[in-house]
């Protein structure tokens, strides 16, 4: 995706801000980046090794696993936990556990580990970090479609549902994340022009002609 | 009291409140000449430094999510405040629902507004006079469009010439192209024939007396360091303060407006936060620009022998007829959006188009189940991602999953979110006001507002209006309704005060019996005290306050500079 259709609002580098902005400090302008970040230090999950709040050892490494298989690798962008994932998972838990004042979230994400440790042991005499690809994939399948799980599963999908909501909203809002989608704001323009004439273009055969991509696009009546 | 220390300087003019009214106040009559005191409650704030502009959510501590006494989040530019000041609580009447929003800092909430700034038209100074409901205002659009030019000029709003029914057109800077959502809204709307122009917001496209043109970020919100955009700091306060004219004290909380034997204000006193001592601010002229229902409340809590009612009160009329916006909004998804050509759709902070009222025409001829309109905001794109990006829309839109699949699958569904929100014109009522409390006080020992609120039938229909609206537009566009409000939800109409633009508590009129102020908005009963903020409004229309309120302040600063040359105000 490097040759994305976005030559009309081209980045500016530090040194242009400060151009833009109307001073230009000599000194801050020598440390220019073509993407501009205030000069935060970044990246600032953490100022060294991260805290956990909320998941014990054991919980820890099965949250690693799971938001992993939530969100692997692929061509484009690393896995959830390697986008820092389950320590967004950890300080989000402990955070609205304090601002909701219960344990509610903290609960049904406890209790959904649970769960799949049980059901691990119950069916392959394992724990679910221990079992199998296949193993773990089994269990998923059961509790990752809501229209198509058994009832007396419903617990554990909707666990699974804010699991799953948790770990793909915290991976698309991390650095690795923003750059997969692409989100290509929050730097300074110079120039505005407004919607990239060739991506207007699409729009417009897709309202005449309809688009089937993930979902169907109907063409517009006339 | 010991500690009162009475300061031995009289100045000019004693401002309190520094936003959108203040600053105004402070603009106009310290290049008039006048020596002034401005007070305001919170803290000093300087975009330039204190800005949080660029800053990613993952850079911060929870993704910068909002929090009990950071609601809008840790980017958002109010300093110190929101819906709950700590030690400052006020409160609501049984069967009332009320929010309350403050921002103690420098400038209030012209911070981190949404910089919208529509002129209220010929009919909306005269709404009475159209179809018999709340009042009428004692100035008419043409009183007050020479103000709104000068405002515009001074502000810097881009916007277009388009000639629209009760939509005044101003003196604009251009205005920015549409993003790709907002070109396909528009084609929606033209098929629907509801009218769909560029926006007018107070954010410059072109440089404007010193001040950069917008470096397109979209995050005005968190207020913004180069100053491209209006806030009373930058645009107000800091060419007042270049004139020497102006002090400004921040931390003092006012308690009360004080009166000499003659029945005119003498000054203030107030609360100095850091030492807990109580000040007295002495001033020929006296403006309360605390914000609507703070000005309220400081004027019920000044009580005299003279004015044992508060201040200016002899009519019973101070805190009556607070007004909010009516609020209500509906979310859809365009699958016609999914995987192109990513851009960058910041823009500007906020939208590039939106929709004004378009149905007076069928409300003239009794077709319309509700009086007064409201006009759309829109939003969606390709928007910076927070901690919630695209977390639903495995469940919403792929019928679950997990997975590299499930994965390719979403990133190709980022920008395909598109909202529409209403702000509509509330029609003022008996049962919409703010009185003292008479049990509870705030941490300075005074006492707090309890607030009553209803909204009658006018806006509960227009709501379900905006709720039918908006799920027409998104279906024209093939989309889906995501978030929508029901009948039994009172089709989602904001709470009281939830849109921050609470207007009234010290209407003005042609007639003193039937209100607080005449149409300079000087007190009828107190000839130097002046209101700038939204208090002396008569009606809501559904045009955004904050430009209709600093071109009324510039009207009122300019007549109480015109009186002081003449001096029929005492000073």
């Amino acid at each position: 995706m490097a040759d994305n259709n976005q030559p009309e609002t081209p980045g500016v580098s530090r040194r242009d801000i400060f151009q833009i902005l109307g001073a230009v400090p000599a000194v801050a302008a020598v440390g220019a980046h073509s993407h501009m970040h205030t000069g935060q230090e970044e990246p600032a999950v953490a100022k060294g090794p991260y805290k956990r709040q909320t998941f014990d050892d054991h919980q820890w490494e099965m949250v690693k696993v799971l938001c992993d298989l939530i969100i692997p690798a692929d061509e484009r962008s690393v896995s959830a936990s390697q986008a820092g994932v389950p320590e967004f998972m950890d300080d989000w838990i402990a955070f609205r556990t304090e601002q909701d004042g219960n344990m509610d979230l903290r609960a049904e994400i406890f209790g959904g580990l649970m769960w799949l440790d049980h059901e691990s042991n119950r069916l392959f005499q394992k724990n679910f970090v221990g079992a199998t690809a296949d193993q773990q994939k089994q269990l998923l399948d059961r509790i990752a479609y809501p229209g198509k799980a058994a009832k007396d599963d419903s617990p554990w999908v909707a666990f699974f549902t804010q699991f799953r909501s948790l770990t793909v909203g915290g991976f698309f809002s991390s650095k690795q994340g923003v750059a997969d989608l692409p989100y290509l704001g929050n730097r300074a323009v110079a120039e505005w022009k407004g919607c990239d004439p060739k991506v207007w273009a699409i729009i417009e055969e897709r309202m005449k002609n309809g688009y089937k991509g993930v979902l169907e696009a109907k063409p517009w009546s006339a | 009291m010991a500690q009162v220390k009475a300061a031995p300087k009289t100045y000019d003019v004693v401002i309190v409140g520094s936003g959108a009214g203040g600053g105004v106040a402070a603009h106009v009559l310290s290049l008039a000449g006048a020596k002034i005191c401005m007070l305001e409650a919170g803290e000093w704030f300087d975009c330039s430094k204190d800005s949080k502009m660029f800053e990613w959510p993952y850079q911060v501590a929870h993704r910068g999510a909002g929090t009990k006494y950071k609601p809008w989040g840790a980017f958002d530019a109010t300093l110190f405040g929101g819906w709950q000041v700590p030690g400052e609580p006020y409160t609501t009447a049984p069967g009332s629902d009320f929010m309350w929003w403050r921002a103690r800092m420098l400038g209030g909430r012209t911070n981190h507004y949404g910089r919208i700034s529509l002129r209220m038209g010929p009919y909306d100074f005269k709404p009475y006079s159209r179809d018999g409901k709340g009042f009428d205002w004692p100035i008419t659009y043409d009183d007050l469009a020479p103000y709104y030019d000068k405002a515009e000029e001074l502000i810097g709003i881009f916007g277009s010439q388009e000639g629209l029914e009760n939509t005044p057109d101003g003196k604009f800077q251009p205005a920015p192209a549409p993003r790709g959502y907002e070109r396909l809204i528009k084609s929606a709307c033209d098929r629907l024939r509801i009218p769909c122009i560029p926006s007018r917001l107070a954010i410059l496209t072109r440089p404007l007396n010193g001040r950069p043109a917008c470096h397109y970020c979209a995050q005005c919100g968190r207020s913004c360091s180069a100053n491209a955009n209006f806030n009373s700091p930058g645009v107000h306060i800091k060419p007042a303060l270049t004139t020497g004219n102006l002090e400004v004290r921040t931390g003092a909380m006012v308690r009360e407006v004080l009166v000499g034997p003659d029945g005119n204000a003498t000054g203030v006193s107030y609360v100095d936060k850091k030492t807990r001592t109580e000040v007295e601010v002495r001033g020929k002229i006296v403006v309360l620009a605390a914000s609507c229902c703070e000005t309220a409340r400081l004027m019920l809590n000044s009580k005299s022998s003279l004015f044992p009612n508060g201040i200016a009160n002899s009519t019973g009329l101070v805190g009556k007829y607070v007004m909010d916006t009516v609020g209500s909004a509906v979310s859809g998804f365009l699958p016609i959006l999914q995987d192109l050509p990513p851009q960058n759709e910041d823009g500007v902070g906020g939208m590039h188009l939106y929709m004004p009222w378009w149905l007076y025409k069928e409300q003239a001829a009794n077709k319309m189940p509700f009086a007064r309109g409201y006009h759309i905001e829109i939003g969606g794109g390709r928007g910076m991602p927070g901690e919630g990006v695209l977390g639903g829309y495995p469940t919403q839109f792929l019928g679950g999953g997990y997975g590299v699949e499930m994965k390719q699958k979403l990133r190709k569904l980022y920008g395909c979110e598109v909202h529409f929100s209403g702000r509509g014109e509330m029609i003022p009522n008996e049962d919409s006001y703010c009185e003292i409390d008479p049990h509870v006080v705030d941490q300075w020992g005074i006492p707090v507002l309890r607030f009553h609120f209803k909204w009658s039938q006018d806006e509960i229909l227009q709501a379900k209006h905006m709720q039918e609206t908006f799920q027409q537009i998104i279906e024209a566009m093939g989309g889906t309704v995501t978030k929508k409000d029901r009948p039994e939800n009172q089709w989602g109409i904001a709470k009281g005060g939830e849109i921050i633009h609470e207007v009234g508590a010290t209407k003005m009129g042609a007639d003193p019996k039937t209100s607080v102020l005449n149409q300079y908005c000087q007190a009828w009963d107190v000839k130097n005290l002046f209101i700038t903020d939204a208090a002396p409004f008569v009606s809501n229309a559904d045009k955004n306050p904050t430009l209709s309120i600093t071109a009324l302040g510039w009207r009122t600063s300019d007549y109480i500079a015109d009186q002081v040359k003449k001096l029929n105000v005492k000073v």
